[in-house]
């Protein structure tokens, strides 16, 4: 009896299994409308929402097309878009970034769009910089940029006041000093927010970048015009005291760990004068209750003793995918969040900077925290734009390199001099094998 | 029970039961507090460990913006079918390589064991392929069919300790008795295991709950996203949205421990008198 | 001093299964009638499992494994030519590797040690009834209601030495007037994982031990007790013994998980500062994420034949014991 009854038990459970396989994956419909699968690899629910908008007024004013939008969680999206890429299935229209464009296209997932986008209206309006990422050094085209993520100093404006100065820093040099002026251990108040964790790098490669801004290549931020890398420059060395000089007399000691949370946290909950970071922290930092709108805003990023900085570009795009049946209506969809409205929206409901030419006359992007960027964008000779070699295919080795001989220095265990030495050396070398 | 504690005994006792609550809850605690924080009051320093205002903000939020609903039903189904379906499959293998002697039964407990070593994201390619072919991508059949069989070795050399405290005198005696084996399997042994396969399905129930790495590559659509996946789509690349995270953990650990205290009555249960004599 | 009683008792315990066993005689009679039919038996029980094991486990894995002896890095897949064993030389030349196995080792030992005796004590103690108890079972079961990644980033904000709830708490309570460097520095960071980890395993063991002492029979408590063998010889000379099995299979899972549990580590430090931190399977992770899926899998290989021969050894060892003791 309790066989039986076990059996009985059995069969439900296969039953409920079956029904589970009810609803199988997405395909398209006989009636000859075409499913796209789009996939995005910097998710956050905010943003998927921003682009599900923008994806029903496509779909609204394209009948024959349906968008399926899949939104992995971030950290595990790339993974999962390589699998995808690799097994030719489920992907027409990817987020392709600026770090993994080159081993797509490399390995041959990426279709180049070159075709597609030929007449395309939207290119006339793409600023220099957009336009330059859009269309490779080979001319092809893999992804088209949907905007650009910069940096700028936060600074909480009431703290450098009482601490008796009138304008925020320009330089490291007077970061330096204002941070340690605010600093005061006993009474948990820090002067700058320091990046000793993951991507620990990306700061002090800017602090150094600064300091040769006047050599710099700008077609490869880590090269000097002579050929040499950034890391060689005697300057280098300069920079790299101011920085870590940050780090010893105006930073939490403890931020030999901190990641983007400690850092966002630190200057959210208002006990850390100083915030070197993208402009996506505008939407946390308005939000934030310990310190109120008026209490912070942005300025330009520091700049190096020749009073010149170098702007990181880091950026992300849409692509299409070589395994993709539905190449032209994958170009229709990417051209559609190029231009126009739907890249404002974009751009802006994600902080981040426009690849739209008219975008700098926006009202969006001169008010509060967002004027230092329209100050950096229009002093180009001050503000330099110098692309960083983020697409070469060792650049997440070098994050983990940079990233761990960082923390050394910080823990005692590497001298400075060291640092850079091991730096210089590594991109040598894989300069010299490339 | 016969046996007497002493007074000192059982102040030890019950000082270290409750110091280790303490430790074990006081994350929840956090956790719990946090989500009700409105979302500009997470970050407050110096820390506040009672929330100024309460506020549902975070909870409205996961099923108003989120289709949370929708991962919580998903997770149940998948964990419960995948867990059970495993639990009774683990119980026969398990059941055999306790009670019978053949050659090839170390290597054959290896090879269960080996599956615990080997990192998941060396399968992870293969398996993608294999399920795209066999069309069970982005389906939750074809997710409860792999959970099925990443928990079936564990449960096996899991179970197969727990049969090993059972003398087999017992299922003898039910086969004597005109019983089938399967039969002497299901109706002797299995009362008799009770808290060993409840703590197995528990095992099995929350593994598959908790699991990320396959769910993420192996689901696709909203719909069919698990729990795992949603909460760790709060972590972007530039915040930690804690409010919404907390909130949804907090929703999380709610079915598990209904499980749990649910089934703790009969892990503790104990046995009846005289069903084993050594 | 004991009576013979309980010396009859503690060899019931010892091997719970031993003392039916049919005479010899009988057995092999059985023995030869039955050996088709029991070769039925094994296969129709074991192939349900055999199925599901092997086509979405061992076949996938197989599959992948190649990965290790090629040349196979994401940045560039259009050579993935067979190397030997090249991607080996390559972390066994790497001195970082050293590090991370001395870090492995202390993360396991200093993880499973507490994990058990906590466990262990947890599951005596709930054994006894006590008003609550199933409410205080259900919340010390809860740490592992939370996946491992949830608990790595709650206890990373939780162990922040400036704005973390830990530092706050021990300066209330008055145990340190400064605030603990925790994740900055590499020795208290490895402390710190650990705490998270212990915190994290104990339910395990409090729950597989607590299962298995419910298979004790009372009759031996109560005889031990009538006998006047005293609580630490009830335990270590009945109790341990009589569930001995499941003991020693808990401890090997856990070893082998604990060894392949990354997810707090990556959480918390990910792998900081400067590599104190990383184990090998964080190590591994790190390397999948430069895309060099290559040495990534020879990682995972090195991983299971390390613990696949710890395993031998370990249960060749507890058999030998099984052997002395029956």
């Amino acid at each position: 009896m309790i066989h039986k009854k076990t059996c009985a038990w059995t069969g439900l459970g296969l039953a409920t299994a079956l029904a589970l396989s009810g609803c199988s994956a997405a395909s398209d419909a006989a009636d000859g409308t075409v499913n796209l699968q789009m996939v995005e690899s910097l998710t956050n629910p905010a943003r998927t929402d921003v682009l599900k908008g923008l994806i029903s007024d496509f779909e609204a004013k394209n009948p024959g097309i349906t968008v399926e939008l899949i939104s992995p969680p971030t950290e595990q999206a790339d993974q999962k878009i390589q699998q995808m890429l690799q097994s030719g299935t489920g992907v027409d229209v990817l987020e392709v970034r600026d770090i993994t464009v080159g081993p797509f296209s490399t390995n041959g997932w990426l279709y180049d769009m070159s075709d597609e986008l030929a007449g395309w209206d939207g290119w006339d309006d793409l600023t220099v910089n957009a336009a330059k990422y859009a269309t490779n050094a080979d001319g092809k085209s893999y992804y088209i940029p949907y905007g650009f993520y910069g940096a700028s100093l936060f600074y909480r404006t009431d703290l450098i006041k009482e601490a008796g100065f009138s304008a925020p820093p320009t330089s490291w040099d007077e970061l330096l000093t204002q941070a340690t002026a605010l600093q005061d251990e006993s009474k948990s108040q820090f002067g700058y927010a320091f990046r000793g964790g993951k991507n620990g790098n990306t700061n002090v490669v800017l602090a150094i970048e600064a300091y040769v801004a006047d050599q710099i290549d700008q077609d490869n931020a880590f090269k000097l015009t002579d050929g040499s890398t950034i890391f060689a420059a005697p300057e280098a060395a300069d920079a790299l005291e101011t920085y870590f000089a940050l780090f010893e007399n105006a930073s939490p000691p403890s931020s030999v760990a901190w990641g983007y949370p400690e850092m966002v946290e630190g200057f959210a909950n208002g006990s850390t004068g100083f915030l070197l970071q993208d402009p996506e922290v505008i939407a946390t930092l308005e939000q934030a209750q310990s310190i109120s709108v008026d209490q912070w805003t942005t300025a330009p990023m520091p700049t190096g003793p020749t009073g010149k900085a170098i702007q990181p570009m880091a950026t992300a795009g849409w692509g299409t995918a070589e395994s993709s049946e539905h190449k032209a209506e994958s170009a229709k969809l990417i051209s559609f969040l190029s231009e126009g409205d739907a890249s404002t929206t974009f751009t802006q409901k994600n902080s981040l900077v426009s690849i739209l030419k008219d975008a700098a006359d926006s009202d969006f992007y001169k008010t509060g925290a967002w004027a230092s960027y329209v100050t950096m964008n229009e002093n180009p000779d001050t503000y330099i734009t110098a692309v960083q070699p983020r697409d070469s295919s060792w650049w997440t080795d070098w994050i983990q390199k940079s990233d761990s001989e960082l923390q050394q220095v910080l823990i005692g265990q590497m001298t400075q001099k060291e640092l850079l030495a091991s730096w210089d050396a590594y991109w040598v070398e894989k300069w010299k094998n490339a | 029970m016969i046996d007497r504690e002493t007074r000192l005994a059982r102040t030890i006792r019950i000082v270290f039961l409750a110091i280790w609550l303490a430790i074990t809850i006081f994350p929840l605690y956090w956790i719990t507090i946090t989500s009700f924080k409105g979302p500009g009051a997470i970050f407050s320093f110096p820390l506040t460990y009672w929330p100024e205002v309460f506020s549902l903000e975070n909870y409205v939020n996961l099923f108003s913006k989120a289709q949370f609903g929708t991962y919580l039903a998903n997770s149940l189904v998948i964990a419960a079918v995948a867990a059970t379906v495993a639990t009774l499959i683990s119980l026969l293998s398990a059941y055999v390589l306790a009670r019978f002697e053949f050659r090839s039964k170390g290597a054959l407990m290896m090879a269960f064991l080996v599956t615990q070593m080997i990192p998941a994201f060396i399968a992870l390619g293969p398996l993608y392929l294999m399920m795209s072919q066999l069309g069970l991508v982005d389906n939750k059949f074809g997710l409860v069919l792999v959970y099925i069989a990443i928990c079936i070795p564990f449960c096996t050399v899991m179970l197969r300790g727990f049969f090993a405290n059972v003398p087999d005198a017992l299922e003898e005696a039910a086969m004597i008795d005109g019983c089938s084996r399967l039969g002497a399997l299901f109706r002797v042994i299995v009362p008799v295991m009770k808290p060993g396969i409840v703590a197995a399905f528990i095992f099995n129930f929350v593994n598959c709950w908790n699991e990320l790495f396959l769910s993420v590559t192996l689901m696709n659509r909203d719909q069919n996203k698990t729990i795992p996946t949603a909460l760790n789509g709060f972590i972007s690349s530039f915040n930690i949205d804690w409010g919404s995270m907390s909130a949804a953990a907090v929703l999380t650990i709610i079915p598990t421990m209904v499980l749990f205290a649910f089934a703790s009555r009969y892990i503790v249960q104990g046995l009846t008198a005289g069903a084993v004599k050594g | 001093m004991t009576s013979p009683r309980t010396e009859t008792l503690e060899r019931a315990a010892t091997s719970p299964s031993a003392p039916r066993r049919p005479d010899p005689g009988t057995r092999r009679s059985q023995r030869r009638t039955f050996t088709v039919r029991k070769s039925l038996t094994i296969l129709a029980f074991l192939s349900p499992a055999l199925i599901f094991v092997i086509i979405f486990v061992y076949y996938p894995m197989i599959a992948g494994s190649q990965m290790a002896f090629r040349n196979w890095n994401l940045s560039n897949l259009t050579d993935t030519s067979w190397v030997g064993f090249k991607n080996f030389a390559a972390i066994l030349t790497d001195p970082v590797f050293y590090t991370v196995l001395r870090n492995t080792a202390v993360w396991v030992v200093a993880s499973l040690v507490p994990q058990f005796v906590i466990g262990f004590a947890l599951a005596l103690w709930l054994r006894r009834k006590f008003a609550f108890r199933g409410l205080y079972q259900a919340l010390i079961f809860f740490p592992w209601a939370i996946s491992g990644f949830l608990i790595g980033i709650l206890f990373r904000w939780m162990f922040n030495s400036e704005f973390g709830v830990i530092n706050d708490l021990l300066s209330k309570v008055g145990l340190t007037d400064q605030a603990i460097p925790w994740l900055a520095d590499p020795t208290t960071a490895m402390v710190a994982i650990i705490i998270a980890n212990v915190w994290y395993g104990v339910t395990f063991f409090t729950i597989m031990i607590l299962a298995a002492l419910q298979s004790v029979p009372e009759e031996l408590f109560e005889a031990a007790a009538l006998d006047g063998a005293g609580k630490t010889r009830t335990l270590f000379r009945i109790t341990i013994p009589y569930i001995r099995t499941t003991l020693a299979l808990t401890v090997l899972l856990r070893v082998i998980w604990i060894f392949n549990f990354p997810d707090i580590i990556f959480g918390m430090t990910g792998g900081g500062p400067a590599n104190q931190t990383h184990i090998i399977t964080t190590w591994m992770i790190a390397t999948t994420q430069r895309g060099d899926y290559g040495q990534a899998s020879a990682l995972g290989l090195i991983v299971v034949g390390i613990l696949l021969i710890f395993s031998i050894f370990y249960l060749l060892a507890i058999r030998e014991k099984k052997a002395v003791t029956t």
